[in-house]
């Protein structure tokens, strides 16, 4: 048997329908016609139905407790509700969905009419996240976004009132024509509105997206020209991290933040390595075995391969004892709470070390597997990006702004030291 | 064959004038190459010779033509390469030779490096046959290109033939032109054996093959034959000639062209311009005009891992086999670690040689600024040479120094004059000469020092004449100079493999353009950087890498840890590919950022 704490499971069903692509989309969504709605629903009941089955031939142990389940996308609030039904009846049917489980639906706003906020309660939805971005009117147009701040709060309120108290709403600092004041107002905003969770993300630039790609090559299409710099976008996520803090949503992940208790259930079980299953378009899943290395299983990345496709997986990746390990630093110290020397030693540290390991702590001579990793901690420290607190481990304000240089750092430093060793 | 019925010739153009589809038609019309075979053998051999459009090796095409006077004739073209880098091994190629067809371009008229290699062929007393291309452009203008001709070449044009090489228009008369208009060879067959080596290259399974043009004697299958400049004894064990495609003979005579391999293992033996005699019947004399070919221009090249330090000498010594022109001993740098030092015969050849590396032997280099040689007389009366800045002397024991100095030739358009002056001024070149060729070109002729050369002058010069300017030179002497010592530091600690020599009254100019260049070439690290250039302890200037503030990934999709990581390992190769100097990365190009002022539009 699994240890307890991994013995539950979260569910991630992906949804990528959207009205419309905002410009610094990266994701593996976009706008279908709504005849898909049915098709893609349908398979998603067979993937649902057949997993018990799949999994036999991975070899893993699926958990039979759900303590999570995330619609997320996409916008899934456009399916229509006999769909939303329908997938909650599949799943309640294969899975054991606990009455404490955290429910969440991803929703555009001013895209959830009333039928749909029904139905979606009726499948025990108890958690919804807003999909804002920016309550400056200006900036949600000049992104794509179809909606106004009047909407965005007006939809706040409605689901508020019809009984779902736990709310989260994305943020996005550094979209074209924000300013340090423009951002004060979506920060302003969001207090209003009572959520109990927000997500604040930096913009990314990368080529997976049309501002990112302009951005990078300098052009002015889709508002590039007008997006604040590096400097100032550092600046207003800064600014968000302690207004947030102040008034009672706290960081607790680099881009999450929530009043105590609000935490989402869902997001952590990335970080801490915890099982979930992903279905749909370009889900992924995280699978622990017993007595051999954990599972990362990836569906078909667009719309078109899934439903062309056989049913199931198309990328199973088995990670090594060093993979585990690295991916334990890099994903632990996203949350505030950072990692703890002994935990990893406890879950990843291979076995008894010999007596002169030079370790310190209460993981002492227990774990050989961490060695390498103290010298980049040591670094990382001197260089003012690590906390080290006693057994704890953590990220410095500058070091979450500085984050990928950080997890970088830790990238092969267990493989390497294996492959010295052999 | 009688020598009566042999004509050696080469071909001098500039680049694009049209060399290479004239070679390819005169083999066609010769039969000497169908079709379908032209593009895979005979065009330029290495795929950089193709990409750069530059002839870097030496060939020799043997073709036989039934001329209009009912004679068979044995028609040799020597190929020489076309960039001044290697004007040695052109003027060995033209030494093989009793003429040349000069061809010129109808709407550009002659260039530097057309007229350079002109008088070259000019002095070695070869007979020349000027040629007009691409007459069916219409910007052709064939009389005024004949009148340039006459002008700047200063041989008759009026006999000059129009051509098209592309359409093949005229280029029957070509040929007839080179039986009736060029000299046969002279040479004694009876003699004993003088060939003149005009190249030569290694290949894996023969050794090195040897090409050369017989003078006097016969060179025979079997003979034991000696080098003449080192002595050094071998048996041919084939000869032959290359129609392009190789067809082995038994005998090369008096007159005639070919190759010959006789198990020599090492291409640093067989020099271009050395004699090979008879071992047991030697010449008096070897040829005239050998010449050690000497390096010119010197760089450090190291790995960007340090591991791969080895990997770069093997390579290094195999691209020596094939090419004895450059040099190489090892050197070490405190912020490279071991590396070679290496001698180049000019810039082009120098990118070459970088650009095998990385291509053939898929080495990741890092190249220091390249530089002369310079003769310092120190204030004990000792003489040393150096051509690594790390080497530079202490500033208090030198007496004087000396620098390479060039002869340039600069052919241009009226207008351009002006921007180019200014160019060579700031090169600190003096005026030598300034004549009108052609009403409207101008020929400019200036004594500069190598080092400036060296830098961006090539594309400096291109840049201020929009590419309307040719340039050509020769190593002519050294001017004494007050050469400085140029430091860079970064974060505080002098980095050696970014020193340069620079001329006093440049120096603070100089380092503050570098400073600023390297500036835009280091990315922003976890901490500031400070980037200064100094001369002994006094610093010339200085600039700041601003910390990095931000590289975060935000978002989780769907936990999709798999990408995460993937993206932050695309981001940790990135580093690999910087030289961590200190605690600072430092790009490969940044090494050689020097190169790169010319690209400031601000300067």
């Amino acid at each position: 048997m699994l240890p307890l704490s991994l013995n539950t499971l979260g569910i991630y069903v992906s949804v990528p329908f959207c009205r419309s692509k905002c410009t610094y989309c990266n994701f593996a969504s976009g706008v279908h016609s709504p005849a898909l709605y049915q098709q893609y629903a349908d398979r998603l009941c067979g993937e649902i139905a057949g997993l018990r089955r799949r999994a036999a031939e991975w070899g893993v142990e699926v958990p039979e407790r759900v303590d999570s389940l995330y619609l997320g996308g996409g916008t899934p609030s456009l399916l229509p509700p006999h769909l939303l039904l329908q997938l909650g009846r599949a799943l309640r049917g294969e899975f054991d969905v606990l009455k404490t489980a955290e429910i969440t639906l991803e929703c555009a706003p001013g895209q959830l009419p009333d039928q749909t906020l029904e139905a979606m309660l009726e499948i025990g939805v108890n958690r919804m996240s807003f999909g804002v971005q920016s309550f400056v009117d200006r900036e949600a147009a000049a992104t794509g976004r179809l909606h106004t701040r009047a909407i965005a709060v007006s939809d706040l309120r409605r689901v508020r009132r019809a009984g779902v108290r736990r709310v989260n709403v994305d943020l996005i600092a550094g979209l074209p024509y924000q300013t340090a004041a423009s951002w004060q107002e979506s920060l302003n905003t969001l207090m209003e509105t009572e959520a109990d969770h927000a997500s604040v993300y930096m913009l990314e630039i990368d080529e997976d997206s049309r501002l990112g790609r302009e951005m990078l090559a300098g052009g002015a299409r889709y508002h590039a020209a007008a997006a604040p710099n590096e400097e100032q976008t550092a600046d207003f996520y800064v600014s968000a991290v302690a207004q947030l803090e102040r008034m009672g949503l706290r960081q607790y992940e680099i881009s999450n933040f929530a009043r105590v208790g609000s935490e989402s259930r869902h997001n952590s079980k990335y970080w801490r390595r915890q099982p979930y299953l992903g279905f749909g378009v370009d889900a992924h899943s995280f699978l622990q075995r017993v007595a051999a290395g954990a599972l990362r299983l990836t569906s078909a990345p667009s719309l078109d391969e899934y439903l062309a496709g056989a049913e199931g997986a198309r990328e199973l990746a088995e990670l090594t004892p060093e993979e585990e390990l690295e991916e334990a630093w890099f994903l632990g110290l996203r949350l505030r709470q950072g990692v703890r020397w002994s935990w990893l030693a406890e879950r990843y540290g291979g076995g008894p070390a010999e007596a002169s390991s030079g370790l310190a702590g209460p993981w002492r001579g227990r774990a050989p597997a961490l060695q390498p990793f103290l010298p980049v901690v040591v670094e990382l420290r001197r260089l003012g990006l690590l906390a080290c607190q006693g057994d704890v481990v953590r990220l410095t304000q500058r070091g979450i702004l500085l984050s990928n240089e950080v997890f970088a750092r830790f990238l092969g430093v267990a493989a390497g030291a294996a492959a010295g060793v052999a | 064959m009688d020598s009566k019925h042999i004509r050696n010739f080469a071909i001098i153009a500039h680049i694009d004038h049209g060399k290479s589809t004239l070679s390819d038609r005169l083999l066609e019309l010769t039969g000497s190459v169908t079709l379908r075979e032209m593009h895979d053998q005979v065009l330029d051999d290495m795929d950089l010779e193709r990409e750069r459009g530059i002839t870097i090796k030496a060939h020799a095409v043997r073709m036989n033509y039934h001329a209009d006077d009912g004679e068979v004739y044995q028609l040799n073209l020597i190929d020489t390469p076309g960039h001044v880098d290697f004007s040695y091994e052109v003027s060995r190629a033209l030494a093989s030779c009793e003429g040349a067809l000069l061809v010129v371009d109808a709407s550009q008229g002659v260039e530097a490096q057309t007229l350079a290699n002109a008088y070259l062929a000019i002095n070695h007393g070869l007979d020349m046959v000027p040629v007009i291309n691409k007459i069916d452009l219409p910007s052709a203008d064939v009389l005024r290109t004949q009148e340039m001709i006459e002008s700047t070449v200063g041989i008759d044009a009026t006999d000059a033939l129009p051509v098209s090489a592309k359409t093949g228009l005229g280029v029957e008369a070509v040929l007839e032109a080179v039986v009736k208009r060029l000299p046969p060879p002279t040479g004694n067959p009876e003699a004993p054996l003088q060939a003149l080596i005009f190249d030569s290259w290694f290949d894996s399974y023969r050794g090195v093959i040897v090409l050369v043009r017989v003078m006097h004697g016969r060179l025979r299958k079997g003979m034991k034959i000696r080098l003449m400049s080192n002595g050094h004894v071998f048996d041919v064990d084939s000869l032959g000639v290359l129609t392009p495609k190789p067809v082995e003979i038994a005998e090369l005579s008096a007159g005639e062209v070919g190759f010959f391999s006789a198990t020599i293992k090492n291409v640093g033996d067989t020099k271009i311009g050395d004699t090979v005699t008879e071992d047991s019947r030697p010449a008096p004399a070897a040829l005239p005009g050998f010449e050690d070919i000497k390096p010119m221009v010197f760089a450090g090249m190291y790995t960007v891992d340090s591991h791969e330090h080895t990997l770069l000498r093997d390579a290094l010594e195999k691209l020596r086999l094939n090419d004895s022109s450059f040099f190489f001993e090892p050197e070490s740098s405190v912020a490279l670690g071991f590396g070679f030092r290496c001698g180049f015969l000019g810039l082009l050849h120098m990118e070459i040689i970088q650009e095998r590396l990385e291509r053939e032997f898929s080495l990741d280099l890092i190249t220091t600024a390249p530089g002369v040689r310079y003769r310092i007389t120190l204030t004990d009366g000792s003489v040393v040479e150096v051509d690594n800045p790390s080497r530079w002397p202490d500033v208090s024991g030198i007496e004087k120094i000396e620098e390479p100095v060039i002869t340039a030739t600069i052919l241009t358009n009226e207008e351009y004059v002006g921007g180019i002056l200014k160019l060579v001024e700031e090169k600190r070149g003096r005026q030598k000469n300034f004549e009108y060729a052609t009403p409207t070109r101008v020929m400019l002729t200036y004594e500069l020092p190598l080092n400036e050369i060296v830098l961006d002058f090539y594309d400096r010069l291109k840049t201020v004449s929009r590419g309307y300017a040719s340039l050509d030179y020769q190593l002519a002497g050294s001017w004494e100079s007050p050469m400085v010592k140029l430091d860079i530091l970064v974060s505080g600690e002098p980095v050696d493999a970014l020193s340069i020599i620079v001329h006093r009254d440049f120096a603070y100019e100089r380092g503050r353009a570098l400073v600023s260049k390297m500036r835009e070439l280091i990315p922003r690290q976890m901490f500031e950087v400070a980037i200064q250039a100094a001369i002994g302890a006094k610093i010339v200037a200085r600039e700041t890498v601003s910390a990095l503030r931000k590289n975060v990934l935000a978002k989780c999709y769907g936990g999709d840890i798999s990408r995460k990581r993937k993206l932050l390992e695309k981001q940790k190769e990135g580093k690999k590919r910087m030289k961590r100097i200190g605690k600072v990365d430092i790009p490969q190009e940044a090494f050689l950022a020097l190169l790169k002022l010319g690209d400031d539009p601000a300067k």
